[in-house]
Formats: structure tokens, C-alpha cells, sequence
């Protein structure tokens, strides 16, 4: 257990680790309990932000800057891949009305 | 002080969060994810990440959400129907995400932190310190990000250009329809 002194008071930092499991978590029941398919990307995104967070949580434990610069470049790969996926989402719409996410069973053969 | 902060954050966030699960209509999640990453803001304030901050509110909530909804108004306020057609699917990822859940708990428990390296924190996360580290040591990834940027947005555009000869699908420039309203059940179209 480690403290972090933020603004006078003692914060822990498995605080915000802990913090971070339940939302990752969350978003993973999303992506699993969910059947539209853009709610999955949000989910997706939810997730990414729960990494981000533990990520900026070790970088201010261990006073280290690169944790936070991992969390922007995380945050470039997530607006790329939503922007990609909200593409691929689009294209596919416009052939069909997609209500559930397993419609989407061509591959199944 | 900000232990209140933090939990008042913290609370906001996992409710935001469930609400990205629990709500039925897509624009509400996207809403509640908005929530989540505010509140995620405000954490990350709290962890001497200015430059870090800014850039979640203006990238994340921002940009990223308002495409999101962007993605919502184009395509329709489409419902989810009641039950899915996959069996066990709700007992089973009840059981995956408790397990994932205890596996995080017990690694919290051991975590061991090394000793924190000698700096100065009314310095540490400041848009100069993270300048110093974005365009000295890792000029190259800040570099690679631009191109994956440059596909990113390519891809996109190549993925949504109407259609000139679309044998497959509808004819050539129908555009986008309407997704199915409320409780439409149009069958996917058949090739």
C-alpha cells in the first residue's frame, strides 16, 4: 500500500486502480451482454478509458512521466479506431438494417 | 478535500458506467460515457495530469463523443429487441466478468510499487514536461502516431464514399436509408 499526498490529504493509490478494474470491468460486460453494435463500441471506448486511467494512477505513483504519454498515445489509438469502426458501422448499415450484432453471421459458413 | 473529490468522481464514473450498460437506447450510453470520462477528467486532475485532462475533455468527450453521436443521428434511434439468440450469454459473461473481476482484486492485493523516482511535482504533468518526453525520447511513436492518424481517417472515408457501381446492394446512389424504427422488423435484405 502506498499513499499519495494530493493536495494535503492521503489518497491510495489502489484507489484509483480499483477504480479502474470496475470500470474496465463494466465495459466488458457491455461488450458481452450488449447486442447492438455501436453500443459495443462504447463499451470498447469505456474500457480504453479504464486503461487510461490506471495508466495516469502508476505514472503519478511512480512520479514518471511516461505513463501519461502512453495515455495520449492510447488516446490516439482509441479516436482512430472508433473513428475506423463507426466507418465500418456506417458502410454496413447502409446495405442493411443491422439490430443485433449477431445478424452479422456470414463468416459463420 | 480531495478525497471527497475523488469519491464524488469515482461515484459518478461507475455510474456512468453502468449506465453505458444498462440504458436501452444508444444515445443515453453515449450520454453516460460522457459522464464517465468528465468524471475521469476530474481524477486525472487530481493525479498531477493537467495536459492529460484537457485533452480527455477536448479529444475525448469532445471529438470522439460527438461523432458517436453524429453515428446515432445518421442511423436512427434503433432498439435493441428483447432477448438475444445466444444461449447461457447473460449466465456466462456473468461468471467471465466475476472471475476477471477477482483476478483484478487479487493482483491489487500484491501489488508491489518500487520507489518513486526523484521529481518534482509541481512540474510533473505540466504541458512542458510532457513536451520534453513527447519530442525527445519518444519522438519516433509521436511520429507513428501521425501516420496511424493519416490511415485512420483514410480508411474512414474510404469506407463511407457513396457507392458509384454497387452490384450487391441497392442501386447506385440511394444514399443512406433510415435504419428500421421502434419495434420495425424488417428482414435483412437477401442476396
Amino acid at each position: 500500500m502506498s499513499s499519495l499526498n494530493i493536495g494535503g490529504s492521503q489518497l491510495d493509490a489502489s484507489w484509483f486502480l480499483l477504480l479502474s478494474a470496475v470500470l474496465f470491468v463494466l465495459g466488458a460486460v457491455g461488450v458481452l451482454v450488449r447486442r447492438n453494435p455501436l453500443v459495443i463500441l462504447i463499451s470498447i471506448e469505456l474500457m480504453l478509458n479504464a486503461a487510461n486511467l490506471a495508466l495516469v494512477a502508476f505514472s503519478r505513483q511512480l512520479v514518471n512521466i511516461e505513463g501519461q504519454l502512453f495515455a495520449l498515445m492510447s488516446m490516439t489509438v482509441a479516436a482512430a479506431e472508433a473513428v475506423v469502426g463507426l466507418a465500418i458501422l456506417v458502410d454496413i448499415f447502409r446495405v442493411r438494417d443491422v439490430e443485433d450484432i449477431d445478424d452479422l453471421s456470414e463468416l459463420r459458413g | 478535500m480531495a478525497i471527497a473529490v475523488f469519491f464524488i468522481a469515482a461515484a459518478l464514473a461507475v455510474l456512468g458506467g453502468i449506465g453505458v450498460v444498462a440504458f436501452h437506447q444508444p444515445i443515453r450510453s453515449v450520454l453516460s460515457l460522457v459522464v464517465v470520462m468528465l468524471s475521469l477528467s476530474v481524477i486525472f486532475l487530481l493525479l498531477n495530469a493537467q495536459f492529460v485532462f484537457a485533452v480527455q475533455i477536448i479529444v475525448y468527450a469532445g471529438a470522439v463523443m460527438v461523432l458517436f453521436l453524429f453515428v446515432i443521428a445518421l442511423l436512427g434511434p434503433a432498439r435493441e429487441l428483447g432477448r438475444g439468440r445466444l444461449r447461457f450469454q447473460g449466465w456466462l459473461s456473468a461468471l467471465f466478468v466475476l472471475v476477471l473481476l477477482g483476478l483484478m482484486w487479487g493482483l491489487l492485493q500484491g501489488v508491489q510499487y518500487r520507489q518513486p523516482d526523484k521529481g518534482d511535482l509541481s512540474f510533473f504533468g505540466t504541458v512542458q514536461s510532457i513536451a520534453v518526453g513527447l519530442f525527445t525520447t519518444y519522438l519516433y511513436p509521436f511520429e507513428l502516431t501521425s501516420i496511424l492518424l493519416l490511415v485512420a481517417a483514410i480508411g474512414a472515408i474510404y469506407l463511407s464514399r457513396k457507392r458509384i457501381d454497387d452490384s450487391e446492394g441497392g442501386p447506385a446512389g440511394e444514399g443512406l436509408r433510415p435504419a428500421a424504427g421502434v419495434g420495425g422488423n424488417l428482414p435483412p435484405h437477401s442476396k
